[in-house]
């Protein structure tokens, strides 16, 4: 595990137990040229729905969410794409199981999430928690 | 001369690549490995259930018993690019005598897609090969447990002739367009639709028909749909073409037309804790062609359905179903009379009650609990109820469900 990633885990850890201190911040992989012209929260959602399943350089985005039960992703799904969990739920059940599109890949933990999106290039995921490393943007950040 | 012609083929390749990766990186098993995992998926379902029943089988023996509804899934897609996609799920059933003992394992959908037209308003594509029927809410996934509503579908989808809407072997056009105001999702699906045993049954009031009903000229099944804020609030208009032909050695049933066409009214809302869902379904139907009396009637049935999710996990449903062979005698009264009583009233509509209870353990595992109350008999199979004179007005069904997802 590198630096950047035991810093992260300090913060998580710092902040567990308050976690509601932090609001839910969307991640993506620092890419080059990426597109992050997010007008509104549509258009979060539609890529964490997997509607929209290409950035506007025509590389696929990679989507990582937290189990539907995980608190992160409740918050997530409220705060960020103002829907219930339930609806995605179903957004992707109807792609996954009509094989008209495919589903986001879920992650375990926020610490696995900080380092899939890390990882990861053209991913996009969220967390609760302060993360600085130079291969994660954070959205909205300056 | 072939080693020039090579020696050029990959330059000229390499030139292609240039700009992005040179042809040997693009080749590297590390690359295709890549593409292989982000492009390609697999998932899949299982669920068993077990059914008790009073008055009626279901599933198999049920009656004064325990049968089994087994249902398995798997399938796998694969995004070739931000174009052209391929899909395909196999299905494995073991649901009472219809199945027999050992099941049966069917293609669920298999097909290409190919989308002409894709940005942040609108998708336009063409799908060829399976593909499933958007017939109401809930049939495109109607087999995977964790989407339907409850363990028995509602009426109104045909689970005693699933072949009707399950799947269509030919094309779909698909038109989607996202607004503000919401998202409107168009199908239209071309092609030959399944008929079965159960149906020709239904068609002719005779368990002991042989021979089957074949598609006969161009089917179709269309819907519109409408949602409001990625699906809290879904209103859908579905309908369907069907024609079919007896084909078979009754020289009495010879020539037999059997045009169908249903329509289906859908709407729901999916609160956070609370959903509603209610669905009003009309069928014209119009048996002729043959040496049997011509029948022409309109069968109709509806449902209201509602949930609340006690805590994130646990979720109630209570519903009100009701079904009519014939719409202008919804007791089956007339028809019973006009038989001189042979046929009674009961085997001519259902009305149906159901409590459900679901517990979704983890997202991945989900237990339900499910009890129905019924009168009346016309949506049970008669292949698992062969016995005529044995067939109950009032009934009851008990049922549990174990179901896993990936």
């Amino acid at each position: 595990m590198d630096k950047t990633v035991k810093l992260s885990l300090y913060f998580y850890g710092l902040f567990l137990f308050s976690s509601s201190v932090f609001a839910i911040e969307i991640i993506t992989h620092n890419d080059s040229g990426l597109s992050l012209n997010f007008k509104n929260e549509e258009n979060i959602r539609a890529i964490f729905s997997m509607r929209q399943r290409y950035w506007s350089n025509s590389e696929k985005i990679k989507v990582f969410v937290l189990a539907d039960n995980h608190v992160v992703h409740k918050a997530f799904a409220k705060e960020k794409l103002a829907i219930f969990p339930h609806q995605l739920r179903r957004s992707w059940n109807r792609m996954t199981y009509t094989g008209t599109g495919q589903s986001p890949k879920t992650v375990n933990s926020v610490i696995e999430m900080i380092q899939k999106v890390k990882q990861t290039p053209y991913s996009i995921g969220y967390v609760d928690t302060l993360v600085s490393d130079d291969d994660i943007k954070v959205m909205g950040a300056r | 001369m072939l080693k020039l012609i090579i020696g050029l083929m990959l330059l000229a390749s390499s030139h292609v690549y240039a700009a992005e990766l040179s042809w040997q990186d693009k080749l590297s098993w590390q690359n295709i490995q890549k593409n292989w995992q982000d492009d390609v998926q697999f998932h899949g379902f299982l669920s068993q259930g077990l059914i008790s029943s009073s008055g009626n089988n279901v599933y198999g023996h049920s009656k004064n018993s325990v049968s089994a509804l087994t249902e398995v899934g798997l399938n796998a897609s694969y995004q070739y690019s931000s174009q052209i996609s391929f899909a395909i799920q196999g299905l494995y059933r073991r649901a009472g005598s219809t199945t027999g003992k050992n099941g049966i394992g069917v293609l669920d959908y298999a097909f290409m897609d190919y989308r002409f037209f894709n940005d942040n308003q609108w998708q336009v594509g063409i799908r060829g090969g399976r593909i499933k029927n958007p017939w109401g809410l809930y049939n495109e996934t109607r087999d995977v447990s964790f989407t339907r509503p409850t363990m028995f579908m509602p009426l109104p989808y045909y689970e005693r002739s699933r072949g009707l809407v399950l799947a269509m072997n030919g094309g779909q056009v698909y038109v989607n367009q996202f607004t503000n105001w919401g998202d409107l999702y168009f199908k239209f699906n071309l092609g030959v639709t399944e008929s079965d045993q159960e149906l020709l049954i239904a068609v002719t009031s005779n368990p002991a028909i042989s021979g089957k009903l074949n598609t006969s000229g161009v089917n179709f099944l269309t819907q519109l749909r409408y949602e409001i804020l990625e699906g809290q609030y879904v209103f859908a208009v579905s309908y369907a073409q069907m024609d079919f032909e007896y084909k078979g050695l009754s020289p009495i049933y010879n020539n037999l037309q059997v045009p169908i066409r249903p329509l289906m009214l859908s709407m729901q809302y999916n609160g956070e804790r609370f959903s509603l869902a209610a669905e009003y379904n009309l069928q014209w139907n119009h048996f002729y062609g043959a040496l049997v009396p011509e029948i022409k009637n309109v069968s109709e049935g509806w449902y209201i359905q509602g949930g609340y999710k006690i805590l994130d996990n646990l979720e109630a449903t209570i519903r009100y179903d009701q079904t009519a062979r014939d719409k202008d005698d919804p007791l089956g009264k007339k028809i019973s009379a006009l038989s001189g009583g042979l046929m009674p009233a009961y085997y001519l509509f259902t009305h149906d009650t159901t409590i459900s209870l679901r517990w979704d353990v983890t997202p991945e595992w989900m237990l339900r609990a499910e009890y129905h109350r019924v009168h009346g008999a016309s949506n049970i199979s008669m292949i698992d109820n062969p016995d005529i004179g044995d067939i109950a007005e009032h009934w009851n069904i008990y049922a549990l469900q174990v179901a896993f997802r990936f």
